[in-house]
């Protein structure tokens, strides 16, 4: 089953009297379970694809089916709890709270989906301990270093459990090892049922995914299948 | 969640001390005022609203006029209270209050008990009525017998401290210089602000019975203030009209028994009694009533401090949202609906604001001393929280709590939801794009916040300076007669000194340090009266009411008021008393007159008298008045002053010399002497209590203007540091990247100026016509207000962007 339908989408930048096309003529599905790569130079529109599948840009044409809804006809706020219920993010930057311990950040996706403290708790504690950070649940993310903020990011992309995960050059801002590592995560998490979509210049993480779509000046260029099960 | 809220938003205001002190700070300012300025006048308010009956009583007032010449005067005659009482159903109660001259506070009773002697300032004459309206409550005695005997007298609590200690005041006997009278009756007062003033009624039964008569008889002897109780089914304006026709008829009667001739009418108006204090445009009113239009130019001071030190926040926490943005921006791509974010941004301004309060609070009990004495009240932060008299402080407090921070939260939360996140996730350039019109449209409001704050700052600058000039005119303006030197002693209300006073006088002037002494009754810059009048001889011509001066001899001479025609009142007692006139020029122009001196004159009804001099005008009152048409005569006999005229330089000789004399001539009584040029700065106590207000308003809200425009132009000039590293890099001098950095800030304040300039030439014209005398506003006022807040501004700006532009090029090229 696609979990991600995209047919004819297009994207055009409007700034001032420019024009620009992003993305044009994208016909992308994903299917549950998959591990797709999404590559080009930059400017590409890579992140742009990624950010109109988490829903957090609009297109301008063609049609986007996430999980069997028309997202087109989704009004922003169930757009938003689409969102939260089935889509983990993942960011070069990592994008994690500075106000917030490394606890609360893992666990504001679950406030936000009003789960219970208890609940919360058991939830984020185990995810912590499963990905090796709990003995840092009480610190702030800039006490930390990149690799193990990619690591609490991934921790809050997964702790919801959503089907989707979405990750946008997830170690672009990580040494070697670092990047191994939360590809690692995301390889293993993939190998557990999750769907992940990651936009990447690096040919080693693409390595890991099962699909590579090659976008260039906003169009697909081709798909290759990396490797198979 | 909520808890979350909370946690974050102390983290994020403890993260940014800077931001947190500077917001802290200025709504601690402005709250501060608020509640200054709100205290003040719930103070006002809380006038005359205790009384049991309170919609039910009302005060009468009149309006005569007469030949043109009209007056709106607080006082009626005596005879209207029985008028009410006896001819209207409806009327519940009627009493009158004498009126004792309330401007006067050196003007005292003495009061003798058990041999010792206390000065009482101020004992009026009441009916029984009185205290049946007037609730006052009774520590001692009974209020409905209390002032039912000829010589009773109830005294207030201070009074009755002062005399008996805290032994039982009831029973004893007074004696004053008249008469001797048995207390009744000991009243509350404290706490219960009013328009009502004294310190003992003593029975209006205790007056002669032809005094009484006379006072009864009289239809425009205005001696009393007269007030009623109306049952619930009177309509008080149906009330009004139904006794004014009746007055009217006893008017015609009395005019026509005493044979004068009056052309004009007389008005009666009722005022419900929790307005009296309001009405601030009547003679011989109380001289606590307040012009309502000061309170509402204050209540607008403070919504518009406050709103300044609301827009700090608004406008700090805007611009800083570039730096919140991708925190927002995950929030919402993490789930959060616009309402929990908008509630992360009202939580953490209540955080701020509840500090802020609390500081406030604690500043203004800390500076209510000082306060107390600039507006010249007793007021209590403490006890207006806890009184429920008027609108419970502490709810006024919790609504502007809740309201300022609803108001700091939901702008910034409203810029910060129309965020897209993905571009503020990924970099996107903040300048370009839908976001980047965001943040333009969030610019521009900035700058129309900072705009509407140097609007108030300047216009607040511009307002004191004007009310400076004003009062600086006032004080240098000349009023017609010389009051260097002269000091005004209040002669005791006692018989015997009267009889004595020539004595008193020559033993007063037997010292080189004095050049003159006189007795007089009126003194400029005291009450006058008002008394009727006729030209000529015969009632032909209709009776003017004129302001009346009594003066005793040497009065014009002492105070070296010019002669124009005629001749001053002859050093001969009885030779010109109640015969001999002196006019001013106004009362001449005033009553039309080609040949002045020697045409006959007299008071209304009577015969003999005539004008024989004619004075120079002087101004004998504020020069909020023009000067009035005057008759001056000569009343030795009823002097209230003794005027002495000290040589110069020998200043403390005189005071030392009149002082010990005083202890003879009086055995050893207090001397109540006060320099006439500070009874007559006095009478603009008022303005300058305004002009005080205002000076430390302006303080107050430039300095809270100027904090918020530090903070605002230190964060977004820091925005720019890289900007600055590259025009550094390519050239750019210090000079002309501070210039750069400074300007934008300058216009704004600059166009603050402009705006507020049209806006306080109006108010401030307004305000200057109350005087009859008045600078005319001057264009230099404005430039130097602007210039003013230029400069702080551009101090404020230079402080942050000095260091930004000095900063090593290589570094900020570096900050992202």
């Amino acid at each position: 089953m696609n979990i991600i339908e995209t047919s004819s989408l297009e994207k055009i930048f409007q700034a001032e009297s420019v024009e620009t096309i992003a993305l044009r003529n994208i016909n992308f599905n994903v299917k549950e379970g998959d591990f797709v790569a999404v590559m080009g130079p930059s400017g590409c529109g890579k992140t742009t694809l990624l950010n109109i599948l988490g829903m957090i840009d609009d297109w301008n044409t063609g049609s986007y089916f996430l999980l069997g809804q028309d997202v087109a006809k989704l009004k922003e706020k169930q757009r938003t709890i689409l969102r939260k219920k089935n889509i983990g993010f993942v960011f070069q930057n990592f994008n994690l709270i500075e106000e917030l311990t490394v606890y609360e950040n893992v666990e504001l996706p679950l406030q936000y989906l009003g789960w219970k403290k208890k609940a919360r708790q058991e939830r984020v504690s185990a995810l912590l301990e499963k990905m090796q950070i709990a003995h840092r649940s009480n610190m702030f993310p800039l006490q930390l270093s990149g690799g193990q903020q990619q690591r609490v990011a991934v921790a809050r992309a997964v702790v919801a459990n959503p089907p989707l995960i979405l990750a946008d050059e997830p170690t672009g801002n990580l040494d070697s090892m670092h990047g191994e590592e939360v590809m690692n995560l995301l390889d293993a998490l993939n190998k557990e049922g999750t769907t992940i979509i990651m936009v990447t210049h690096s040919q080693r993480d693409a390595a890991f995914s099962r699909r590579v779509v090659h976008l260039f000046d906003g169009q697909i260029i081709n798909e290759n299948l990396n490797k198979l099960d | 969640m909520t808890g979350n809220y909370f946690k974050v938003g102390i983290r994020v205001l403890v993260r940014q001390k800077g931001y947190t002190l500077l917001n802290v700070a200025g709504l601690m300012l402005g709250i501060a005022v608020f509640v200054f300025i709100y205290l003040f006048i719930e103070s006002e308010i809380r006038y005359d609203r205790f009384w049991s009956d309170n919609e039910k009583i009302y005060r009468i007032t009149n309006e005569y006029s007469l030949e043109g010449n009209s007056e709106k005067i607080a006082l009626t005659p005596f005879r209207l209270a029985s008028d009410l009482r006896n001819e209207f159903q409806g009327v519940e109660e009627a009493t009158n209050l004498f009126f004792t001259d309330p401007a006067d506070e050196n003007d005292v009773s003495t009061i003798t008990w058990n041999g010792e002697v206390f000065e009482i300032p101020d004992i009026s004459l009441a009916d029984g009525s009185f205290f049946r309206i007037f609730d006052y409550h009774f520590l001692e005695g009974n209020r409905d017998s209390a002032l039912l005997k000829p010589n009773s007298i109830v005294i207030n609590s201070t009074t009755a401290k002062k005399i008996f200690g805290d032994k039982p005041a009831i029973g004893n006997k007074l004696r004053t210089n008249l008469r001797e009278y048995l207390v009744t009756g000991v009243i509350d007062m404290r706490q219960k602000p009013s328009h009502l003033n004294f310190d003992a009624i003593v029975s209006v039964s205790s007056i002669n019975e032809k005094e009484l008569k006379n006072l009864e008889h009289d239809y425009f002897w205005m001696t009393c203030y007269t007030y009623v109780k109306l049952a619930d089914t009177v309509n008080p304006d149906d009330f009004e009209y139904r006794f004014n026709e009746f007055e009217r008829v006893g008017e015609a009667a009395f005019i026509q028994e005493e044979e004068l001739n009056m052309v004009g009418s007389m008005q009666y108006f009722i005022e419900s009694v929790s307005l009296v204090h309001f009405n601030s445009g009547l003679m011989y009113d109380s001289p606590t009533n307040v012009d309502v239009g000061a309170l509402y130019v204050f209540a607008v001071i403070a919504l518009f401090i406050l709103l300044t030190a609301s827009i700090n926040y608004i406008n700090l926490a805007t611009a800083r949202s570039l730096k919140r943005s991708r925190e927002i921006g995950m929030r919402k791509v993490l789930g959060a609906l616009p309402r929990q974010l908008a509630f992360q941004y009202i939580v953490e301004s209540l955080i701020i604001t509840l500090i802020a309060f609390v500081l406030a609070l604690a500043l203004v009990e800390w500076l209510m001393p000082q306060f107390n004495q600039l507006v010249d009240k007793n007021l209590s932060l403490l006890d207006s929280l806890v009184s429920w008299e008027i609108f419970p402080f502490g709810i006024v407090l919790l609504a502007l709590l809740s309201i300022l921070s609803v108001i700091g939260g939901s702008f910034p939360a409203f810029v910060l939801n129309s965020f897209k996140p993905a571009h503020v996730l990924k970099g996107t350039s903040f300048s370009s794009g839908k976001f980047g019109k965001q943040q333009f449209t969030a610019g521009i409001m900035r700058h129309f916040l900072v705009i509407i704050q140097y609007m108030v700052s300047i216009g607040m600058i511009m307002a004191t300076i004007i009310v400076y000039s004003q009062i600086n005119f006032l004080k240098n303006h000349e009023l017609g007669f010389d009051a260097e030197n002269v000091y005004v002693i209040n002669v005791p209300r006692d018989t015997n000194f009267r009889q004595h006073i020539n004595q008193s006088m020559d033993l007063l002037a037997n010292h080189g340090s004095i050049l003159e002494v006189t007795s007089t009754q009126n003194v400029p810059g005291y009450t006058e009266g008002k008394m009727l009048f006729q030209v000529g001889d015969t009632n032909a011509i209709p009776v003017q009411t004129i302001n009346y001066f009594g003066v005793g001899y040497g009065f014009f001479r002492l105070l070296n008021i010019p002669l124009i025609s005629g001749r001053y009142f002859n050093d001969f007692p009885g030779d010109d008393t109640a015969t001999g006139f002196i006019l001013n020029e106004a009362a001449v122009e005033f009553l039309g007159l080609d040949t002045v001196v020697g045409v006959p004159f007299n008071y209304a009804g009577k015969k003999g008298g005539k004008i024989v001099g004619v004075v120079r005008n002087f101004n004998s009152s504020s020069l909020h008045r023009e000067v009035d048409p005057m008759v001056f005569l000569l009343t030795p006999h009823v002097s209230r002053y003794i005027m002495v005229k000290a040589a110069p330089g020998r200043l403390e000789e005189a005071e030392l010399h009149i002082s010990d004399t005083w202890k003879k001539v009086t055995s050893g009584g207090t001397l109540h002497m006060i320099s006439l040029q500070s009874k007559i700065g006095s009478l603009y106590s008022g303005d300058k209590k305004m002009l005080n207000l205002f000076f430390y308003f302006s303080l107050f809200v430039v300095f809270i203007s100027s904090l918020g425009l530090y903070g605002l132009s230190s964060f977004l000039i820091q925005q720019r540091t890289r900007e600055i590293g590259i025009r550094r890099v390519l050239g750019g001098s210090e000079k002309q990247l501070i210039t750069m950095l400074a300007l934008g800030y300058l216009k704004l304040v600059f166009l603050s100026g402009l705006i507020a300039t049209p806006i306080v030439y109006f108010l401030m014209n307004k305000w200057l016509e109350g005087f009859a005398y008045h600078i005319s506003i001057h264009i230099g006022y404005f430039i130097v207000s602007i210039l003013l807040a230029l400069l702080v501004a551009l101090f404020t700006v230079l402080v942050r962007s000095v260091k930004v532009v000095n900063e090593n090029p290589s570094v900020a090229l570096k900050v992202q």
